[in-house]
């Protein structure tokens, strides 16, 4: 995730500079959301953390680098970022009745063992398919060039991500709030026992939280391919950097997600100007001060 | 279980660690320099695993940043010899101190959290000491690790090595059955077996998982610093989380209700590696299937340690065969 801080090359505090550091901080705000709020949601329902949440997000990016080296233009660029969040959807769909359905009522640790195991294997089977080499993806052509920001360039893909992702969150916001499976999900949320006892079917409500969970992480992989080199590894990154964000919002809370994500992208772009050596210890020590205070996020709730 | 029947079984604990500890003693005179290097590196992972267990399988604790003091461990040995000057066995001794003095604080800020809370915020401090030895390279050597490890003339060989670390790891190991047969390991178990009864007992249950925090802190340290000086380099990857999952994994293969079990699922893990080394570069593929597999078909196993639902069950085990 390079997000846009490599314009700067020399710091100069000005208003301009600021602008623009608040705009990179924001498109990587806008992929952490993206991720994160996949993250949360599917914690929010299932009370599982996905630890391969990092996983399909790669596997979303490495389908979205295959679909715009395949189909020139930008074309490529629009099928992928419809076709790549299904597939990994199906995939999501595939994890939640092949493993998930079989440990909700197991403790924490036989969750996060399992969830790791597949972050092994996707591991692996990403270098199997698409090897270990990085692949650039190059910024489709309607949105290719950058603006100009006190005189400094900032690329329109960039902006163009962060609307994306204030569009998604409003999208998910009035699935959450204004839709009847949205309903469910709350109250699922809530109390997952007494709506089963009222005749919902359970099961099926969390197969499609956990794959749209899984939609949002293959989304977020597509969003961010332009942005940066799409390679083994960056399935790591992103999930720790989007369980930062979801912790510090607090797991299972939605805004939360959208607060976090703020926080934690402008403290990379400006931390990353200030003091390039720590701002990720900038972001952890942020983690552990909220986990501190309240370990249960800025909008989650104490564990039931 | 009667008090003589428990006492017996004690004995043929005690007689099967000596056998083991036999074998562990002849067997590299018979075989060649790999396997030598590779039992090296079991031993020092089977004090990593068992170290792990005492606050995993003993106090119920389920942390995801034991890599951490294994890491601290490693670089502390690695600093204080190489640059302050240390001794060999004043580093072996003041690396762990370091690590327990980490252990000690980070601790102290995640006991005030449970469960799944816990998890995450000993894999956050974990993750921020990590960034901390990546980025500091003036310091650490950052990315590209500590390089030049010193190990005495004594121990150059890799025999010796080897005789080196069994030998720390089998005083380190009877350190801590002792504790985990101690009035405090027992007071440990009561803890996670109900914690509101035993601080009904007056057990100050905060304090007692503080200190066994800090003590599984100091052995990951003897274990990260015997693993700098044998591989004579420490690398950051040593603090990152997928370390961390290593002795969960290891307890959890080989049984985190008895003492042995997490040794025996080192020796397990760095076969089970070896083998499929040798075949494919599909390791971690392979291990996630294993992993994958056992959580999915013996969940039970764990959950009932968890849960509780098996706990008479299991407390009957302990007290049979705590020395095996």
């Amino acid at each position: 995730m390079g997000g846009g801080t490599d314009a700067i090359s020399v710091i100069t505090w000005d208003i301009g500079t600021i602008i623009l550091l608040i705009l990179a901080g924001l498109t990587r705000a806008a992929i952490l959301f993206v991720v994160a709020s996949g993250l949360t949601l599917v914690f929010g329902v299932l009370r599982v953390i996905n630890m391969a949440h990092g996983s399909l997000y790669m596997i979303g990016a490495f389908v979205a680098a295959s679909v715009i080296q395949k189909v020139a233009g930008s074309g490529g660029y629009w099928l992928a970022l419809v076709a790549a969040p299904l597939a990994v959807a199906m995939i999501g769909a595939i994890i939640e009745l092949g493993v998930l359905r079989r440990i909700y009522q197991a403790e924490h640790v036989v969750q996060l063992l399992a969830t790791y195991a597949l972050i092994l294997i996707f591991d692996d089977v990403v270098k199997f398919i698409w090897g270990a080499e990085y692949k650039s993806v190059s910024v489709p052509a309607t949105f290719a060039g950058a603006l100009s920001i006190g005189g400094r360039p900032f690329p329109v893909y960039n902006l163009f991500v962060t609307v994306w992702a204030i569009t998604l969150a409003i999208g998910l916001w009035m699935l959450i709030y204004r839709t009847g499976l949205g309903r469910l999900i709350r109250a699922a949320v809530d109390d997952a026992e007494t709506l089963e006892a009222l005749g919902v079917n359970i099961p099926l409500i969390f197969s499609a939280v956990f794959v749209i969970g899984a939609f949002l992480a293959g989304l977020g992989g597509v969003l961010v391919a332009p942005l940066g080199s799409v390679g083994l590894g960056m399935d790591v990154t992103i999930l720790i950097e989007a369980f930062v964000v979801a912790v510090i919002g607090g797991l299972g809370s939605f805004p939360g997600a959208l607060l976090g994500a703020v926080i934690i992208g402008l403290m990379f772009s400006f931390g990353i100007t200030v003091a390039p050596d720590m701002a990720m210890a900038f972001i952890f020590l942020a983690m552990v001060i909220v986990l501190i205070i309240r370990p249960w996020g800025l909008f989650g709730e104490p564990e039931r | 279980m009667t008090r003589e029947g428990s006492r017996g079984l004690w004995r043929s604990g005690w007689l099967w660690a000596a056998l083991t500890l036999v074998v562990l003693v002849i067997y590299p005179q018979l075989v060649s320099r790999y396997y030598i290097v590779l039992s090296t590196e079991v031993v020092i992972l089977a004090l990593l695993a068992t170290s792990y267990n005492l606050i995993f399988g003993y106090a119920g604790l389920v942390s995801f940043g034991h890599a951490a003091f294994f890491g601290l461990g490693a670089y502390g040995m690695g600093l204080l010899t190489k640059n302050y000057g240390f001794p060999m066995l004043g580093g072996l001794v003041a690396a762990p101190l370091v690590a327990a003095a980490f252990a000690f604080v980070i601790g102290w800020f995640c006991m005030r959290t449970i469960r799944l809370y816990f998890s995450l915020l000993s894999l956050a401090f974990a993750q921020l000491l990590y960034v901390i030895v990546y980025q500091w390279t003036s310091f650490t050597g950052g990315s590209d690790g500590l390089q030049g490890v010193p190990r005495p003339e004594l121990l150059s060989s890799h025999s010796s090595y080897y005789y080196f670390a069994l030998g720390a790891t089998v005083l380190c190991m009877l350190v801590m059955w002792f504790i985990v047969n101690s009035p405090f390991g027992w007071s440990l178990r009561a803890i996670r077996e109900n914690t509101q009864r035993s601080q009904f007992l007056g057990i100050n249950d905060r304090f007692y998982k503080i200190i066994a925090f800090t003590i599984a802190g100091a052995f990951a340290g003897v274990a990260g610093g015997l693993y700098s000086q044998f591989q004579k380099w420490a690398d950051p990857e040593l603090l990152f989380w997928t370390t961390s999952a290593n002795p969960v994994l290891m307890s959890i293969l080989g049984g985190m209700f008895s003492f042995v079990g997490p040794s025996v699922g080192a020796v397990v893990f760095v076969a089970l590696r070896e083998i499929i080394k040798v075949r494919t570069d599909y390791w971690p593929l392979v291990l996630g299937a294993v992993l994958l597999t056992l959580v999915l078909t013996v969940p039970d196993g764990i959950v009932g340690f968890l849960v509780g639902k098996a706990r008479p069950l299991l407390l009957g085990k302990k007290a049979e065969t705590p020395g095996s």
